[in-house]
């Protein structure tokens, strides 16, 4: 999967430096004087309570969200909050930063009234100048390489929500992205469908993919993620090592909160076995997968003997 | 009995025809008006300055405050009185695009917020530029939103276009009320100029009705 996918380097090590960002809503604060890096190739998991904010800090990432003080370095940009900057980001700054940085949103939000190749298509040709025929092409091998080939053709609404998830991973994996958000990517599906996106980012991660991943898939941020950073209250309280954190943590807000996950997920535990039980099948070659995999084995030959 | 209002109106569709004809002249120059004016005070109801969005809102509501027949005198007579003196036809066209131009304002606003948010999120992530995301991704899902409205703010303006009479125009009204006058036949010329309203509308609605099926099918 992924073949084409390139990570770029940029010349800092680190991908993403918040420091010490405050965010408001009006009056309201969501979160105060939050502080968290992202190394080149990390991935960076985010948990925590419904209505923490963990949405917001990774919109502030990509300049969906202005936040107040603080700032935020993203791939060399850097990003002041509104209090301390008198103008927002330039423009020039706002378009890299969105073409350098892809993101994948809960409710997939494809456009409805493309085609799903068209929709993957699309940014590539208005903003990166690629030409049409050219996007097409590479949308249908991204597509393709992602097990949804037969697809390529069909308008969003026609796609089930797992499908229509990997057609959104593929729009943002268009634009060539180093830097990936993912905002709770599988929760809106129905548990047997959430596998094979799971299947997808885990692939990504796979190929050394920069990320930022909010999720509620303990099991799977254990599984992939190298930080977990726990959002709670206001303030991300607690950052480590994903496994220390999730089999061990070490403040009460981490411990309460994490029990109170595995405590729902429990009897449900049916439910979620499932989930990842559809994962490992995502993973097992299907046919496409195969050819998928047949045609990055013959691209990569191929590169490999014009060398 | 019957064959009487035949033979009137035969007498006399000839005459309604042309007025129809200038009616619907009015209708069209003053719809592509309102469409164009519409769409500039819709950007600024939708402007990111707080000042061009006030300007957007005042202009809406105070159009809306006033019945057409005011401004149509306001564009004749009131602007003859100091100095600019507009024919007759123009001043009607002016009249009701200025008139519309707050409705349309008000169907487009409406059709692009009732485009969901995370279309606009998933295009600004996508580094589109406003005008990108405005083109491809909000106005194409708009577009259902805004025909059905704007299909009767068009059955409006024809309606209203009949104001023009009071100005001295030989629309399809001047001509219906000049006719009763001549044959003492009022009802019966009423009734043509009602019927040949009709028609117009049928085919308009048919016709619109059809594309917004289209739309309908394209997008879904
Ligand atoms: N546009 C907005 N205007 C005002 N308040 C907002 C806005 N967006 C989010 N909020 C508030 O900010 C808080 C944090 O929201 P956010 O969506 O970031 O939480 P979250 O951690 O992602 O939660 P969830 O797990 O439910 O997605 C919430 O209380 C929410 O009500
Ligand atoms: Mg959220």
């Amino acid at each position: 999967m992924f073949s084409d996918v390139m990570v770029n380097s940029t010349p800092s090590d680190i991908a993403v430096d918040i420091r010490s960002v405050t965010k408001k809503f009006g009056e309201r604060t969501i979160f105060g004087d939050v502080s968290l890096q992202v190394r080149q190739g990390e991935v960076v998991a985010l948990i925590g309570p419904s209505g923490a904010g963990k949405s917001t800090l990774i919109r502030c990432v990509n300049c969906l969200t202005p936040f107040e003080s603080g700032s935020i370095m993203v791939l060399g940009h850097e990003l002041h909050g509104t209090n301390e900057a008198k103008r927002g980001p330039s423009r020039e700054m706002l378009k890299s930063i969105r073409t350098e940085t892809g993101m994948v949103f809960q409710s997939f939000n494809l456009f409805p009234h493309m085609s799903v190749v068209d929709n993957v298509a699309l940014a590539p040709v208005l903003v990166l100048g690629t030409s049409r025929e050219e996007a097409r092409e590479q949308a249908r091998e991204l597509l393709c390489s992602i097990g949804l080939s037969h697809r390529v053709d069909a308008y969003p609404r026609h796609l089930s929500g797992g499908e229509q998830q990997r057609v959104a991973i593929c729009r943002a994996l268009a634009m060539k992205p180093s830097l990936m958000l993912f905002d709770e990517p599988t929760s809106a599906l129905d548990p047997e469908l959430v596998g094979e996106v799971l299947g997808a980012i885990r692939a990504l991660v796979d190929r050394g993919m920069t990320m930022m991943l909010v999720t509620h898939e303990m099991m799977f941020a254990r599984d992939v993620a190298d930080t977990v950073a726990v959002m709670a209250d206001g303030a991300l309280v607690e950052i480590g090592p994903a496994r220390q954190v999730l089999d061990d943590p070490q403040t009460d807000r981490c411990k309460s909160f994490l029990s109170r996950v595995l405590q729902q997920k429990a009897p449900s535990a049916n439910t979620s076995a499932p989930s990842m039980g559809a994962q490992i099948a995502a993973d097992a070659p299907t046919q496409e997968h195969e050819q998928a995999r047949d045609t990055d084995r013959k691209r990569k030959h191929a590169e490999e003997v014009e060398r | 009995m019957f064959a009487g209002i035949l033979t009137l109106w035969g007498q006399y569709f000839g005459n309604f025809l042309g007025g129809l004809g200038i009616s619907l002249e009015i209708t069209v120059a003053g719809l592509a008006f309102a469409l164009v004016a519409g769409a500039g005070f819709a950007a600024l109801r939708l402007a990111r300055f707080r000042v061009l969005r006030l300007i957007g809102t005042a202009y809406v509501e105070v159009v809306r405050a006033t019945p057409m027949l005011l401004v149509l005198y306001i564009m004749y007579f009131g602007l003859g009185q100091v100095g600019i003196k507009l024919p007759a036809y123009w001043a009607a066209v002016i009249a009701l695009g200025t008139f519309y131009a707050a409705q349309f304002t008000e169907i487009f606003r409406g059709g692009i917020q009732s485009v969901d948010r995370g279309q606009r999120e998933a295009a600004d992530a996508l580094g589109l530029s406003r005008w990108q995301r405005l083109r491809k991704v909000v106005l194409p899902q708009a577009v259902m939103t805004i025909l059905l409205p704007s299909t009767n703010a068009l059955a409006d303006i024809i309606k209203d276009s009949s104001l023009v009479i009071t100005i001295g125009l030989s629309d399809l009204m001047a001509r219906t009320y000049e006719a009763t006058s001549a044959t003492f036949e009022p009802m019966d010329m009423f009734l043509l100029a009602g019927v040949m309203y009709l028609v117009v509308y049928l085919l308009l609605s048919r016709v619109l009705g059809r594309l917004e099926l289209n739309v309908q099918r394209r997008h879904g």
